[in-house]
């Protein structure tokens, strides 16, 4: 068990729960030798099955190590008195009980900074407890069903997002664009179908919903996923009629987002944006960053949920 | 004063797919119309934050540039000018990459004389070909000199006005005139053709995201605004030093120097923003009222009815020696090319500045600017009274140091606090320390540039980062009795050596209020 605990945080010096707290402090004064401390922004809390929470214990270190937040790794497990390690402003709980999730979260959590609990998976109903705790939970489950569908019942209690969501922001950012021209908002009425081609189908389903939640779409519009071949989230969304077309599709090698659009009254325009890296790190930045509820991801859910 | 502009951000809430959207809003469609498009301020700023916004995604679906000088090029080699000012100037490293290449493919050139009517229908018509009847954009990146002539072939062209739901803006450069009478003649010109709501006067230090935090600081937080007023702050100094001389600007600085170039637009644009009164909202109106108010408070800086004489005022003014800066021996001022021999430009300048009104009276304001200053900075530091009894003295064999809250504009973003703590030990001993914090280490993310910031909130329309006509006036009025003092003093000017913090003139100035400028 204390080497499952050591892969999670190879780097980091193992101690007892209840030296956590002093162990961190010295570990940020030994950091802030080298570099001068900083401002500190929030906890993230990483849960999830140990297999799942290598790369989120690079993340969180990357944060932690820039300094600002402090990360805590809880691995789900059957005991109770979990070994930790600690390196600089993160701590790795391996194997702890469920049902203690949220006692450890209390207890290491930093006072009066915003809690973000980043779900890697588990039993959806532990995700009770810490909405009670955390200002903000980012789903990112695989597959996601069973915790989206426990996360829409649990709108009122706290802030949800999902990370599949995050990689949508920069898709649903261009097709916004698109209605931003007033011959497409024009057009938007005739629109009857949208196809989307992608390599993971719910960030596909997620995108629809949220179109579909967001508009008014005609009685007997049609979604079409195809399979993606670039092994990304989304290839190619195309939103139109048979003679109208708005198109967002993956360019210049995966580095790009290409659009083009194609509506009456409007000649056909094309261009390239950058699209950013979706690192685990940039991804929970993107979250960090957003401190009220997500109003149009909580309407996609529900639609989504609520048609499966 | 013409219609209203009419396609503007709140119009853009029409569009259901920005509800909730985390990228911040875009404009509608818009075209960039550019005056001086060959010139240095495109190529080194415009052009670069245009890329920028482009790859983050800002920039609207339909989006086009339009360049204009009097430079005969085409389409092609506008183009050409772009790619190479992202090599020199984008701080990308790789230049030239997809996201430019289709950026590129948007942009236009026509060449003219600015005050010929022919360029203007040649300008209408491409505008025709690429944009339609939507949003333009005109950006006077030109020198001053031909403000006027753009202002007026653009109001008897009717490009100034907008077609249906379209809209037309300018964004006019500083200087904004070289005088109080100049400034009013530029403004007239501009509301004869433009509502005063079309007219962006860009000052790019209200772009800096530290100025604009300024205001989330003051109004953001509960704490600070009960002790930012005469009761518990003693003074305030804000410092914008250059360790660069004049370098290809010896025109226009000439005719310039320190305090029409740093003191009258920038300086102003941050006092009033520390200053202000809280506005009602984060409106462009509510924030510009409240500036002006604070504007309006300040007493002239120089006394001409006392027989106070500028020399002897709160007013200094310095001109750098040869000396030695950034490691390396640099020459006068007056042996800069294109400098004159007798050349009596300032290139430092220092004011008191007093706010007659119930939060700031009796409390000074300083300003101070300079080139070839031993460090690049721009600082505000708010200085607080010392407690009323120091019960630490006689066991501290010193008085407290003041607290002091410091916002730092450039290079290194960030608000740093300063106050007093116990030495660890036996004795009771204090010592000041310094709380910091940074923007760049806090947040971990990419500081936008200035003109990124003002450039989209122009095509966005939000006016509240630029500087509206009255302040401008204002300004002028506040400094201009400086400038017709000290061209009425004979003799020449004081000295500084390149490399050091100012003239003795100017520790004297701070020295007669028992004050000391901070050792920065």
């Amino acid at each position: 068990m204390s080497s499952s605990s050591s892969e999670l945080l190879p780097s980091g010096a193992p101690v007892s729960f209840s030296e956590i707290s002093e162990a961190m402090a010295l570990g940020t004064c030994q950091h802030s030798g080298a570099t001068p401390m900083r401002a500190l922004v929030a906890t993230v809390v990483a849960v999830g099955p140990t297999e799942r929470l290598g790369d989120a214990a690079e993340a969180l270190q990357a944060l932690g190590d820039a300094g600002t937040v402090r990360g805590i790794l809880i691995s789900e497990g059957d005991t109770t008195a979990p070994p930790a390690r600690v390196a600089g402003n993160t701590v790795a709980l391996h194997g702890l009980k469920p049902a203690f999730f949220n006692n450890a979260v209390a207890a290491l959590r930093l006072s009066s900074l915003p809690t973000l609990v980043w779900w890697r998976g588990g039993r959806p109903d532990t995700l009770d407890g810490l909405a009670d705790l955390a200002d903000r939970i980012v789903l990112d489950d695989d597959p996601p069903e069973p915790v989206w569908s426990r996360a829409a019942g649990l709108f009122g209690d706290t802030a949800f997002s999902d990370l599949r969501w995050a990689r949508l922001t920069q898709w649903r950012a261009l097709m916004a664009h698109f209605f931003d021209i007033p011959e497409v908002l024009a057009a938007a009425a005739d629109f009857s179908r949208l196809t989307i081609s992608a390599s993971d189908r719910m960030s596909a389903r997620l995108f629809a919903a949220w179109l579909s939640s967001s508009i008014e779409l005609q009685a007997g519009f049609v979604v079409e996923l195809k399979d993606g071949s670039t092994g990304t989230p989304l290839d190619e969304i195309r939103l139109g009629d048979h003679q109208q077309e708005l198109v967002v599709r993956l360019a210049g090698h995966r580095t790009c987002l290409e659009t083009e659009v194609s509506v009456k009254g409007h000649r056909s325009v094309s261009r390239l944006v950058s699209l950013q890296a979706h690192t685990l790190t940039g991804l929970l930045t993107e979250e960090l960053r957003i401190r009220a509820r997500d109003a149009a991801f909580e309407r996609a859910l529900a639609h989504l949920v609520s048609r499966t | 004063m013409k219609r209203k502009a009419s396609y503007d951000r709140r119009e853009m809430h029409g569009n259901p797919l920005h509800d909730g959207l985390r990228i911040e809003p875009t404009p509608g469609p818009t075209t960039l119309v550019i005056f001086g498009a060959s010139g240095d301020l495109t190529r080194r700023k415009l052009l670069p934050a245009v890329y920028r916004l482009s790859r983050r995604g800002r920039l609207p679906a339909q989006f086009a540039v339009v360049g204009i000088s009097r430079t005969p090029m085409d389409d092609e080699s506008f183009r050409a000018q772009f790619r190479d000012s992202l090599k020199e100037f984008a701080g990308t490293g790789a230049g030239v990459d997809e996201v430019a290449e289709s950026l590129a493919s948007r942009m236009f050139y026509v060449s003219g004389e600015t005050d010929d009517a022919g360029l203007y229908e040649r300008l209408q018509a491409r505008l025709a070909d690429v944009n339609g009847a939507e949003g333009v954009l005109f950006y006077l990146a030109t020198p001053p000199t031909v403000y006027a002539a753009a202002i007026e072939q653009l109001g008897a062209s009717g490009l100034a006005d907008a077609p249906g739901r379209g809209w037309r803006r300018i964004v006019v450069e500083k200087p904004f005139g070289t005088d109080l009478d100049s400034a009013r003649a530029l403004n007239r010109l501009a509301h004869q053709h433009f509502d005063e709501d079309q007219v962006y006067r860009i000052d790019h230090y209200l772009g800096k995201e530290t100025v604009q935090n300024l205001l989330v600081f003051r109004f953001g937080n509960g704490m600070f605004e009960p002790v930012w007023n005469r009761r518990y702050i003693d003074h305030v100094q804000i410092t914008a030093a250059e360790t660069v001389g004049v370098e290809h600007r010896a025109a226009y600085y000439e005719g310039s120097g320190a305090l029409r170039d740093m003191v009258q637009n920038h300086l102003m644009q941050v006092l009033s923003l520390v200053a202000m009164e809280p506005p009602i909202a984060f409106t462009a109106e509510s924030v510009r009222d409240r500036k002006m108010d604070a504007l309006l408070s300040a007493q002239p800086l120089v006394s001409n009815g006392d027989g106070t004489s500028p020399a002897t005022s709160h007013v200094v003014r310095a001109q750098y020696r040869a000396g030695w800066v950034n490691g390396v021996e640099v020459p006068a001022y007056r042996g800069e090319k294109g400098v004159a021999a007798g050349s009596v430009t300032e290139t430092y300048a220092a004011v008191r500045v007093h706010l007659d009104n119930w939060r700031w009276a009796g409390v000074p304001f300083y300003i101070r600017t300079g080139k070839r200053l031993p460090k690049r900075t721009t600082e505000i530091a708010i200085q607080f009274r010392r407690p009323p009894l120091e019960i630490f003295r006689r066991a501290s064999h010193a008085s407290v140091a003041p607290n002091l809250l410091i916002v730092n504009v450039q290079p290194d973003e960030g608000i740093s606090l300063r106050f007093e703590t116990k030495l660890p030990g036996t004795r009771m001993q204090v010592a000041p320390v310094m709380m910091n914090f940074r923007y760049g280490t806090t947040f971990g993310s990419e500081v936008p540039e200035a003109y990124e910031t003002l450039l989209l909130d122009a095509m966005l329309g939000d006016p509240t980062l630029f500087a509206r006509h009255d302040f401008v006036e204002t300004s002028w009025a506040l400094v201009e009795p400086v400038l017709d003092a000290w061209r009425a003093t004979s003799g020449d000017i004081p000295t500084y050596e390149a490399g050091e913090w100012g003239p003795a003139e100017a520790d004297d100035m701070m020295a007669r209020d028992g004050r000391r400028w901070r050792s920065l």
